[in-house]
């Protein structure tokens, strides 16, 4: 029993360290913060309920992170039809919030400019190739697990990646030294 | 390499994704072909816009709160399980093996040829194997699956078989249920 309790608790506390980077993914994926909240914490309890079906060989982000993309995706689905992603109008700024990262006003306005250009550039991404972003950053996974994740050839996740990558670039002004 | 490569290999280059021998064909490339350094340069921009995200977001202590809770509600209402489900699940393959030697001799089927000579820890191993399989089958819907039929087992000897069950003593289960083949044999 107590074998049991401990592997909980060990179990609730990696989860939970992984919720500020599930949200960060989820709530570009859906574009509302209420909604990837929600999401957030049934992918963490999916987790949690199915903590056996982990295998520790596989990589723990890419198991976690796939059934967070497949929270937001049956989100996704099932949502009444409305006005689609980014119209929640203050989620980007809310949710790069950051006491670490901006300690400075200064610093905090110049990153915020830049974060919302890529903010808005990413929303202008066609959602696969979005997604590829997005579980590359948040979940740090290389390009093969992404293609576990999304179930995609290897070539196809990288044909999106560059697709992806190059319209960043385009959109997204140099930062200045 | 003189042929520029494929437009996908400078992602897996930008990302730090290729093994050594490659990542060093790709910056010799580079340095004879102005194309391919502009390529890698878009897509190493591309990455480093991503970087102007905070990679972890602050969440609302509320949130937060309520995802611990729920996580503790979630703990708490874990079913119960046995140290030997854990090991029945975690080797799911050696439990199929024994369940079906196990089904064998309840069914009292030809008996499966044993291994004569297996070492030592190999047939503690299978021994507790088969002991995980019979109480799996016995716990996996708390206790409703029967025991083996009752005239596999002599008229009082049913109490022996309750024992030994309890002192969960592999060999012993197994010694008893491989009498009981014999004397049903």
């Amino acid at each position: 029993m107590a074998l049991r309790d401990k592997d909980s608790d060990a179990q609730e506390r990696r989860l939970a360290a992984y919720a500020p980077r599930v949200y960060g993914l989820l709530v570009r994926m859906v574009g509302n913060r209420d909604t990837a909240e929600d999401l957030t914490q049934e992918t963490l309890l999916r987790a949690f309920r199915a903590f056996e079906t982990y295998r520790p060989e596989g990589k723990f982000q890419a198991w976690l992170f796939r059934i967070a993309r497949n929270a937001a995706r049956d989100w996704l689905r099932r949502r009444p039809l409305e006005p689609a992603l980014g119209l929640d109008a203050d989620w980007p700024e809310r949710a790069l919030a950051s006491p670490r990262r901006q300690s400075r006003p200064e610093d905090r306005l110049l990153h915020g400019e830049r974060a919302s250009k890529v903010e808005a550039a990413l929303r202008r991404l066609p959602a696969p190739d979005r997604e590829v972003l997005l579980l590359r950053y948040y979940g740090e996974l290389a390009f093969n697990d992404i293609a576990r994740v999304t179930g995609e050839p290897l070539g196809t996740v990288l044909a999106r990646a560059h697709r992806a990558l190059k319209k960043m670039a385009d959109l997204v002004p140099e930062e200045e030294s | 390499m003189t042929r520029c490569p494929k437009p996908e290999m400078w992602v897996l280059y930008s990302a730090g994704e290729l093994a050594d021998r490659p990542r060093r064909a790709l910056a010799a490339h580079l340095e004879s072909c102005d194309a391919c350094r502009r390529e890698g340069r878009d897509l190493a921009r591309g990455l480093e816009a991503m970087e102007s995200l905070e990679r972890e977001p602050a969440l609302r202590p509320e949130m937060l709160e309520t995802l611990q809770r729920r996580l503790r509600v979630a703990a708490a209402n874990r079913p119960t399980r046995p140290r030997v489900i854990t090991l029945v699940a975690r080797y799911g393959w050696a439990a199929a093996a024994a369940a079906v030697f196990v089904a064998a001799l309840v069914l009292n089927l030809p008996k499966p040829t044993v291994p004569a000579a297996l070492p030592g820890n190999h047939q503690a191993e299978s021994l507790q194997e088969v002991a995980a399989a019979i109480e799996l089958l016995r716990v996996a819907d708390n206790g409703t699956t029967p025991l083996p039929p009752q005239n596999l087992f002599p008229a009082g000897r049913q109490n022996e078989l309750d024992l030994l069950l309890e002192l969960d003593d592999a060999g012993l289960l197994l010694d008893y249920l491989m009498s009981q083949d014999k004397l049903q044999g």
